[in-house]
Formats: C-alpha cells, structure tokens, sequence
C-alpha cells in the first residue's frame, strides 16, 4: 500500500493554460487594494501629522507670547518712570539741602516756622478767652488766625500788632462775642475808639 | 519570485487541489486562491519544516475551507465499524496512479477529504478532527466507511477485469 501513497503523495499534474495568468490578475487586484491602502493611510499620516504640527506651533506661540521680552519701544513707561523717580530723588536732595541752609540760617528759620504755625493754627486751633462775665469764648480760626499773626509775623509790624492788641482788648471786654460775620463790627469800634483817644492825645 | 514559485510547485499542488475538489472546475478556484494565499503569506513561513509542506498545508487547508460548506461531516457516537486492514487495499499498489486517483475521486466528498489526509497526507485523526472541526472518533469512521467503499469499488473492478 505504501507504493499508491507515495505515488499519489508526488504526483504532478499540469495545471490548465492561462492558470498563472489568471493568478497574476488577482494579485494585480490585490496590489491595487493595497496601493489604494497604503495611500489612504499615508493620506492620514501626513493629515495627522500636519493637524499635529498646527497645534504645537500655536501651542509654542501661546508659549512664547506669555514669555517674551517686552519691545525696546515698551520701555518708555519704565523710562518714565526713571525719569521721576530721579527727579523726585532730586527735588528731595534740593528740600533737604534748602533745609539745612534755613536751620543754619536763624532769619529763614524763623520764617518757616511761623509760616508753619501760622498754617496749623489756621487750620486746626481755636483760641478760647473769657469774656468779661467770666464765661470762656471760643474764637472762630479766621478770627484766631489774624490775632495769632500779629504775635509771630515777621518782620514785626509794630503798627499792625498795636491794633491787634487793641482788638483783642476790645473782644475781651464786649459781650458781644467775635465770630467771622461780627468781627467787623468790633474792628469799626475798635476804629472809633482809637480814633477818639488818637483826638483826645 | 513569485512566478518562480509558481512554476517550482503549480504542478504538484494542482494534483492536491484534484484530489479534494469534486471538479476540474472548483479545483482550478482552490489552485487560484491557494497561490495567492502562499505569496501573501511568505512572510509567516518559520523555517520549522519543509517549505513544500508549509506550501501543502496552506492548499490543503484552502481545499478544506473551500468546501466546508459543502461537506458536512456529522459527528456520529463512536460505532464499532468493520476494520479493513491496508492490505486489502494493497490491490491498489498494481494500478496506475491516475486510475488510482479515479478510484478515490469516486468517494464521497466526506470520505475523501478523511482518506486523502490520513492515508496520504499523513496526518493524524487527532490533526484531522483539529483541522475539519469533527471528534477523532468521527475521523476514525470516515476513514473506514472510506476504505470500505474502496475496496468494494477495487473488487468490482477485478470482477470486470476478469469477466
């Protein structure tokens, strides 16, 4: 038996004419599948890549905008800036050296500081003095101030302070009680009074 | 390369496409489909055996696949069938090997498919139940149902031979 099989096992038949023709055909259809898919996915590879490539360059710009430089032209604010600083430097280093000349200085001194007192008072002091029942009135600042003035303007005015003083005894006595809308009032009496003593003299 | 191949074994593998196929016509689909699978699978072939039988497998297989729509192969419960020895069959030994293979292709699809592998491909009823999708004990069957018929196809012929 083991002669049928080996003869069956190696036997050869001559396929039909047209046979390798007709395989080639299919495997031309085969590489023409292929072809169209090998296309299709390099289509989709570079699609890929460049939708890829897009996003990281926007992806790099957003990147680099946040982190970029300013423009030389950008520096005018920082210029500016500089610039103001410097010059408020120099006005300090100015204040300070006119400062000390003044401290050095008695007259300048002595401006200043009744330039200043006279400001503070004007804004913040009252003076209080007792009329002639002995009951304590304020005095308005416009009125406070021009008393004050007459102690610690300088130069001295003699004149101006004699009235002054003469004012403030005036005030003191009346019972009328010396606001910003009286005041003239008072002075015109002030006025008189002298007037008379100056025609009396 | 590939018509190199074609020319080395188209001639070998057609003979096994006539074997498993019912006609001259679905042997020439199953040569057709059995290159394309071959050069296709090139690639896949490990070097473990012969290449001429990593080629038969793939023929074979492609014959198998081609008709098992055809051939339905109903597994039976295991049927104690009458055993015919191969030396029954050695009145084949003195034929020709074209009429031999006359004689086979008068078999039934089932049958012949079972022969061809066990007696003359070689395998075993465990490969062939593997590659069919039967149990070893339908293989087993199939194949003496197949001898049995040979050997009465083998008598009928000597009968008339000798009348």
């Amino acid at each position: 038996m083991q002669d049928f099989k080996n003869n069956i096992y190696n036997y050869k038949v001559t396929p039909p004419e047209g046979m390798w023709e007709r395989i080639a055909d299919k495997l031309d259809d085969e590489k023409v599948i292929k072809i169209h898919n090998y296309r299709k996915s390099k289509f989709v590879f570079y699609g890929a890549t460049a939708a890829a490539s897009v996003v990281i360059i926007f992806l790099g710009s957003l990147f680099f905008k946040k982190n970029e430089k300013p423009h030389p032209s950008a520096n005018v604010p920082v210029k500016t800036s500089k610039l103001l600083a410097q010059k408020i430097k120099d006005s300090i280093n100015l204040n300070q050296k006119i400062l000390e000349s003044i401290i050095h200085n008695p007259k300048e001194k002595k401006e200043i500081i009744a330039k200043n007192s006279s400001l503070n008072r004007v804004n913040k002091k009252y003076i209080t003095v007792a009329n002639p029942d002995g009951q304590p009135v304020k005095i308005s600042p416009k009125v406070a101030t021009l008393i004050i003035s007459a102690d610690n303007e300088f130069p001295p005015k003699p004149i101006w302070n004699k009235k002054i003083r003469e004012w403030q005894k005036i005030m003191l006595s009346t019972t009328v009680l010396p606001t910003s809308a009286n005041l003239i009032d008072v002075v015109q009496l002030a006025s008189k009074n002298d007037n008379s003593i100056d025609k009396v003299d | 390369m590939q018509r190199l191949l074609y020319d080395r074994f188209a001639s070998m593998m057609y003979a096994v496409c006539l074997r498993y196929s019912e006609n001259t016509e679905d042997a020439n689909d199953v040569m057709q489909e059995g290159f394309i699978k071959v050069f296709k699978s090139l690639s896949k072939f490990r070097a473990e055996g012969s290449f001429e039988g990593w080629v038969r497998r793939i023929f074979i297989n492609t014959s198998i696949e081609h008709y098992r729509k055809k051939v339905k192969l109903y597994n039976v419960s295991e049927v104690q069938e009458n055993t015919i020895e191969d030396n029954e069959l050695n009145a084949l030994d003195s034929l020709a090997t074209k009429d031999v293979l006359n004689i086979i292709n008068e078999l039934s699809p089932g049958y012949k498919q079972v022969f061809n592998m066990h007696v003359i491909e070689g395998y075993s009823h465990k490969e062939i139940a593997d590659m069919l999708g039967i149990t070893e004990g339908t293989s087993k069957s199939q194949l003496a149902r197949a001898k049995g018929v040979l050997k009465k196809i083998i008598e009928t012929r000597i009968d008339k031979k000798i009348e």
